[in-house]
């Protein structure tokens, strides 16, 4: 993220905001179907996250990554909408916390995410058509009407970068 | 693997992912075929944010350096918004926009084609709410659609009920607890039969947004 974009962001300035949220609306949004598996919900924790940064806008040190800090501000907005969730329907009187299914695997989602949305979008689709709808380099091709050799060359060069890109995340 | 090493590879067993990618993608596959990592925010999400920011005042620092016109932007698209619709909906009352807030309403899974907004304006009478929805179908017979208001806490209060069968079109719902403590906003399906509980066939949300702070 530009840190000028950021700086500004941290001033509370919306046109950052909204640059913000271009870039990172889709991470939040994966992040949120992962943890409340409904559009809606999802689309709720979403706007709210983007609206809670915003106003947290002066507490986000620029010299620190971005990505962590509106990470942080999406779970918790999600998760808290969960437990509402799931205070309505389940009719208990004892008032347990509870946790989202799958929490462990939502920074991942978002990383990934992430990644995904800055790699160009024809290799960003060959990727999904191979992982997310299991197609072969040769389905691909038929699909896409282009050679074989094409998709393959856009393979590699995106899982490459997905691989440059989330080192952080096998690291971690 | 350097560049020429990964070309050789490729030259040499005719696939471009290479062992290592292999071993490190294997880490992140179950992630890329998950939906949730593929699902796209709709469009909603970004007019509810351009709303929600368009009626705040200042965040909790200094405006940018150069003066206080806040992101102008939010404020033609919240303001043309609100413009549209008090255009087309003159019944029941002219939005205020000056005083009502825009929330913009989502359609869950259930109904995920619906989208809309709902205005929300204090009066002496109570809490007056506009809800504006396009993409939910007419209530099937013996059902029908309730708005309700729901606190951080679980707790939601009834505002109303409709069916559409009559069309898209503008629902006024009425809210006599505050929607500073009742902030969420949810429209259910409900059977004719069941109780006056809330069902759990929630088929859209909103939320209003928090008052600024400072």
């Amino acid at each position: 993220m530009d840190r000028e974009v950021l700086e500004r962001f941290r001033l509370g300035d919306e046109a950052a905001v909204k640059a913000v949220y271009d870039r990172f609306g889709g991470p939040v949004f994966a992040l949120s179907m992962s943890i409340l598996g409904e559009h809606g919900l999802a689309a709720d924790a979403t706007q709210q996250t983007f609206v809670k940064a915003w106003r947290a806008a002066s507490t986000y040190d620029a010299e620190r990554s971005f990505a962590p800090w509106i990470y942080a501000i999406a779970r918790r907005t999600a998760i808290d909408i969960y437990r509402r969730r799931s205070r309505l329907v389940v009719t208990d009187d004892v008032d347990v916390p509870t946790f989202p299914p799958g929490l462990e695997t939502v920074w991942e989602v978002f990383e990934v995410r992430a990644a995904l949305d800055r790699l160009p979008d024809e290799e960003r689709q060959v990727v999904k058509l191979s992982h997310f709808d299991g197609f072969t380099h040769v389905e691909i091709a038929e699909r896409l009407d282009i050679p074989v050799g094409t998709v393959k060359s856009r393979s590699h060069r995106a899982h490459r970068r997905l691989v440059e890109m989330l080192k952080h995340v096998e690291e971690a | 693997m350097t560049p020429d090493e990964s070309r050789a590879h490729y030259l040499a067993s005719g696939s471009a992912d290479t062992p290592l990618d292999h071993e490190r993608l294997d880490l992140i596959r179950e992630v890329l075929a998950d939906p949730a990592t593929w699902a796209e925010p709709p469009p909603g999400v970004a007019d509810g944010l351009l709303a929600a920011l368009g009626d705040e005042t200042t965040p909790a620092v200094a405006a940018a350096p150069g003066g206080r016109a806040r992101w102008p932007m939010v404020a033609a698209l919240a303001g043309g918004l609100v413009a549209v619709v008090a255009l087309v909906l003159s019944t029941i009352s002219v939005l205020d926009q000056e005083r009502d807030t825009v929330v913009a309403m989502s359609g869950t899974e259930l109904e995920e084609s619906a989208t809309g907004q709902a205005a929300v304006r204090s009066t002496d009478a109570g809490w007056w709410i506009h809800l504006d929805v396009s993409g939910l179908p007419p209530a099937p017979d013996g059902q029908y659609y309730e708005g309700w208001v729901w606190s951080d806490d679980g707790e939601g209060v009834s505002i109303g009920t409709f069916h559409l069968r009559g069309g898209d079109g503008p629902v006024v719902l009425w809210s006599g607890v505050p929607l500073a403590e009742y902030p969420s906003i949810w429209v259910t399906l409900e059977d004719e039969d069941d109780g006056p509980e809330a069902s759990e066939l929630v088929v859209m949300t909103g939320r209003i947004p928090e008052p600024a702070e400072g």
